[in-house]
């Protein structure tokens, strides 16, 4: 290992990066002086497009040859990073459109929130970015130290300052296992980078098989609290239900890509040097998590708590394309999109149905909605068709990608247990839609509005159609490029 | 492209309609405009170009649509037959008409796919798709106790199709094929070693067969007619997406038929069983609506007896007999629907003598009843005919059990008209409406053009049963031989097709004689 003869700073590929920041920063300042939120979730959206609008640059410099990394492989900016940035800049300007309204709704509009949202989504791209075990580490506690406080956001309630208490506690638990991997995987390869890790391995006469090994697992671990792998996924129903559900949007789907998109690069540039029983154990775990999050799905009669193991579910899903290594990145990059979308929208359709204090989540509320608010109960049936697995629409297409990926890499009976659980989640999700187009009310709902709302309703709803119809625009997009650029 | 319209515009009016709202006058007139308009297309399928575009590059999945035979005479007749069904619902269902309407016609565009699709990941996303409408018309226009069957019909159908996912999702890679259209999996799937096609069959045995559906798998079926809604349409649709014998012609089969010539003789006892269990089941109902559900079950048990009996002409006469029950078994739903309409019941016993003040309504009721029944000249006939006849030369004794159940449609037959329409007249009823002989005459035409005309259809679907009874042959036939010289074999007239299979090996140069003579 050794560095380059100059360091090679390439600051376009931090813009999309500063740009958050910048933005969160000036926002912060800018709270000092605001009663509500209402003028930072604008501030915080502008930022959003202009970090977006920086990554369209650096996406079109990188398929035009342009050095995807920075500090030696430590930062890097290649397709699945740059791709997953999208999923992250998309789930954080959905979660700001749907806490707009419900944060007044709620008595919960302090101006700080916005902010928080945007340092949390900075660290999850750091995260993205991560070529180093250092870079990962601070993107990930960026990202948590933020959602820590956001879930405990309602104060006084139980709940939330129970969801807060705990996510931070696993959280903190989470970090120092990863560090220890950190540390055992240092000792063993003198280095942090994931490239140089692995050229250290394949070296001849590399002495520590077992101890790199070690430190591979506990590194899983670490990321696996983030990623909600079964067994380290009890937190995630707890933190999901307690957090305001904004918060919980935004953790759901901007947590979850970071995670997944640190785990998948390293089970694709790392685990393969490592022996062999790391990958197995990982199998065994997402195995584990697929028939876990479905079956607890199963038993859940509140609609967030449902959709908080069916997110665990989802982990499991995920965790089939990581297994495939090199040949799930596009995978995982793909569903990752499609599941934000879905995601975030079944999360806003709920968010109109129950009460400003969250309580209200009961399968009955949804009863008789295909006849009172026709419009909403439709977009919720495709969001919970789409989760389901059914086609045409997104989920779908993301299912036939993991599993094409995990039976190409020779995880057949994993595939099995997926689709087999994947009929077990269609019997919670369908019973959303039963309960919308089958069942009368049995008492009068409120009926809440939003049409910030309603607009990251429809564009999730839009996407997630045309993500079904026509899955080859982003897979051509995710697929193309400098795959894995901390594999040599 | 005429197959892509075929499957879009029954889709954009879906949308259109279900975007107008709640007014009757749209949905009628949506819906009529949509299935003419989709009919017409569709007589311009046979021999018209597909369309085949990358999907999702990365894997081999593409959009691949093209008008194979029996595809084309599927999608032709379920599109004649949805005319009718679109009209009832739009004038019969109460409440939400645009909405039932919408459902149709997306069920339509889904089932054009299903016909059409060369490609097995489109061809699972349109079956897959097909069940969204049906569940949904099901549940949310359904009878009293839907939700029950909404629950059994889901379980089947959705734990069987993905099933048949997990065997669509292994076959290209195992394989390694290519791409996933059928082409390119038909020239890979021989690499597969007999014990993986077996497991693979098997899984889309699953999924097919409770789409036939066959018994022990058909238990949906009944709770599903049941209780839809009571003007019929919504059964006419579940009756046109009995599609698993097509996806055991268009795909199982040929494409793994070492799986076939395992599970194929299980399949095809499955079959004859579900033939005469489902006749001797008609005979015991008093709701009409179950009746027609057992008595269509077994017409599929006939379907599946042409179809794992491997021989040309079984081939041929089971994918007739799938197209012309969409006519009759669709008529006689709606005839039901009609019925209902008039004494708000489906219990034979509170009919009657309804032939006396309603002589036309009895007499189109007749005409749909016999080509159900299987008479001679209309419909169902050429295809009950062949498809026992067919199995019949390879598997003698199935083809005559099989044939019971056709002695039993005629007890369950006379049983269901003379119950509704002669006797004792216990109240005078209305005569058949203006609307209703709007409805019937479509299907009245179809069930005519099939009965008198059938060898033009019949050919259509040869040219796709030749290249599928081929391999299926290799799977049978002890002397490879006989295989070589099947596509050599000069393909049959159109009206040789009864003569050279009526008697096995008369004819040296009869098409099927390689099939015959190898055994």
């Amino acid at each position: 290992m050794s560095f380059p003869p100059a360091i090679d700073f390439h600051w376009v590929n931090f813009g999309p990066v500063l740009a958050l920041l910048i933005t969160a920063a000036i926002t912060t300042l800018f709270a000092l002086f605001q009663r509500g939120g209402r003028s930072t979730a604008w501030l915080a959206m502008i930022g959003v497009a202009v970090a977006a609008a920086l990554n369209v640059n650096l996406f079109m410099l990188h398929r035009a040859g342009a050095a995807g990394s920075s500090f030696g492989l430590r930062f890097l900016a290649d397709t699945p990073a740059l791709s997953l940035d999208f999923v992250i800049l998309l789930g954080t300007v959905l979660a700001i459109l749907v806490s707009y309204d419900y944060l007044q709704r709620s008595d919960l509009d302090h101006p700080e929130y916005y902010p928080l949202i945007l340092y949390s989504a900075t660290g999850a791209m750091v995260m993205v970015a991560a070529g180093d075990l250092i870079t990962l580490l601070l993107g990930l506690e960026i990202m948590s130290l933020a959602v820590y406080v956001l879930s405990s956001w309602r104060q006084g309630a139980n709940e939330s300052e129970e969801a807060g208490m705990k996510y931070f506690l696993l959280g903190a638990f989470g970090s120092a296992i990863l560090i220890y991997g950190t540390a055992l995987t240092y000792g063993a390869t003198g280095s942090f980078v994931y490239a140089d890790i692995v050229s250290a391995m394949s070296a001849p006469g590399f002495a520590a098989p077992l101890l790199v090994t070690l430190g591979g697992a506990l590194v899983l671990v670490g990321l696996a609290f983030k990623a909600s792998i079964a067994p380290f996924h009890q937190w995630a129903p707890d933190a999901y239900t307690g957090a305001p559900t904004s918060v919980t949007t935004f953790m759901s789907v901007v947590i979850k890509t970071a995670a997944f998109a640190a785990l998948v690069r390293i089970a694709a540039t790392v685990f393969p040097g490592m022996e062999p029983w790391l990958m197995t154990t990982l199998s065994v775990l997402v195995g584990l998590t697929l028939v876990i999050g479905n079956l607890a799905a199963l038993l859940q009669t509140g609609v967030k708590r449902m959709l908080a193991y069916s997110a665990v579910a989802h982990a499991g899903y995920l965790g089939l394309a990581v297994l495939a290594g090199p040949h799930g990145v596009r995978a995982v990059a793909w569903y990752l999109a499609a599941y934000t979308l879905m995601n975030v929208g079944a999360f806003a359709v709920l968010m109109l149905v129950s009460d400003a204090n969250d309580r209200g989540d009961e399968l009955e509320r949804f009863a008789g909605l295909g006849r009172r608010r026709p419009a909403l109960a439709f977009a919720m049936t495709l969001f919970m068709l789409s989760l389901g697995g059914i086609p045409p629409l997104a989920g779908f297409m993301g299912k036939i990608l993991v599993f094409q990926a995990a039976i190409a890499s020779g995880y057949t009976v994993l595939a099995v247990i997926g689709i087999i659980t994947s009929v077990v989640a269609l019997v919670y999700y369908f019973r959303v839609i039963t309960y919308m187009y089958f069942r009368e009310p049995e008492y009068e709902l409120p009926a809440y509005r939003s049409s910030a709302a309603q607009v990251a309703i429809w564009a999730a709803a839009l996407g997630t159609v045309l993500m079904g119809l026509l899955p080859g625009w982003w897979y051509g997009l995710v697929s193309s490029g400098q795959q894995l650029l901390a594999r040599l | 492209m005429i197959a892509l319209f075929v499957v879009l515009v029954p889709v954009v009016f879906a949308v259109v309609t279900g975007l107008a709202g709640s007014r009757r006058v749209a949905a009628v007139g949506f819906g009529l405009v949509s299935t003419l308009t989709t009919f017409v297309l569709t007589l311009f399928l046979p021999g018209s170009a597909g369309i085949s575009t990358p999907w999702i590059p990365g894997l081999g999945v593409t959009f691949t649509l093209e008008p194979t035979g029996a595809g084309s005479v599927l999608t032709i007749v379920a599109a004649l037959a949805m005319i009718p069904t679109a009209l009832m619902a739009a004038r019969r269902v109460e409440e939400g008409p645009g909405a039932f309407v919408a459902l149709l016609l997306l069920m339509q565009g889904a089932l054009a796919g299903i016909f059409l699709a060369r490609d097995l990941v489109l061809f699972y996303v349109a079956w897959e798709a097909a069940l969204i409408p049906s569940m949904l018309m099901l549940g949310a226009f359904g009878r009293d106790r839907r939700r029950a069957a909404v629950l059994k019909y889901l379980v089947y159908a959705i734990g069987g199709s993905f099933v048949m996912l997990i065997s669509i999702l292994a076959i290209r890679p195992l394989s390694g094929a290519a791409s996933y259209r059928f082409a390119d999996l038909i020239a890979a799937t021989p690499n597969l070693a007999g014990a993986t096609q077996v497991w693979l069959f098997i899984g889309l045995a699953i999924g097919m067969a409770v789409k036939l559906p066959l018994w022990p798998l058909h238990n949906w079926l009944i709770d599903f007619n049941e209780q839809n809604h009571p003007s019929g349409a919504a059964d006419v649709a579940g009756t046109l997406y009995k599609v698993g014998g097509f996806g055991f012609f268009a795909w199982a089969i040929p494409l793994l038929p070492l799986g076939m010539e395992r599970i194929g003789p299980i399949l095809l006892g499955l079959s004859v069983f579900t033939a005469l269990y489902g006749a001797l089941a008609a005979v015991a109902q008093t709701d009409m609506k179950r009746l027609l559900a057992y008595a269509s079950l077994s017409h599929m048990g006939i379907v599946g007896v042409g179809i794992f009996g491997l021989h040309l002409a079984g081939l041929n006469g089971a994918i007739f007999l799938l197209a012309a029950q969409m006519l009759s078994t669709g008529g006689l739903f709606l005839v039901s629907g009609m019925l209902f309409a008039r004494r708000n019941s489906f219990d034979l016993d509170r009919y009657g003598g309804l032939a006396r003040s309603a002589p036309a309504l009895a007499a189109l009721s007749l005409f749909v009843l016999f080509t159900f029944i299987g008479v001679p000249g209309l419909a169902n006939f050429p295809g009950e005919f062949l498809s026992l006849l067919g199995a019949y030369q390879l598997h003698p004794w199935a083809a005559a059990l099989a044939t019971l159940s056709v002695i039993v449609a005629g007890v369950y037959g006379v049983n269901f008209f003379q119950r509704l329409y002669q006797g004792e007249e216990r109240e005078p009823t209305r005569e058949i409406g203006a609307l209703e002989v709007f409805a019937l005459i479509p299907l009245v035409a179809g069930i005519l053009w099939l009965g008198i005309f059938p060898s033009p259809q019949l050919s259509r679907i040869e040219a796709q049963s030749q290249l599928i009874a081929a391999p299926a042959a290799t799977a049978t036939a002890e002397a490879s031989s006989a295989l070589a010289s099947v596509p050599a074999a000069p393909p049959a007239r159109p009206g040789d097709l009864l003569a050279p299979s009526a008697v096995p090996g008369e004819g040296p140069v009869a098409p099927d004689a390689p099939l015959g003579g190898s055994r």
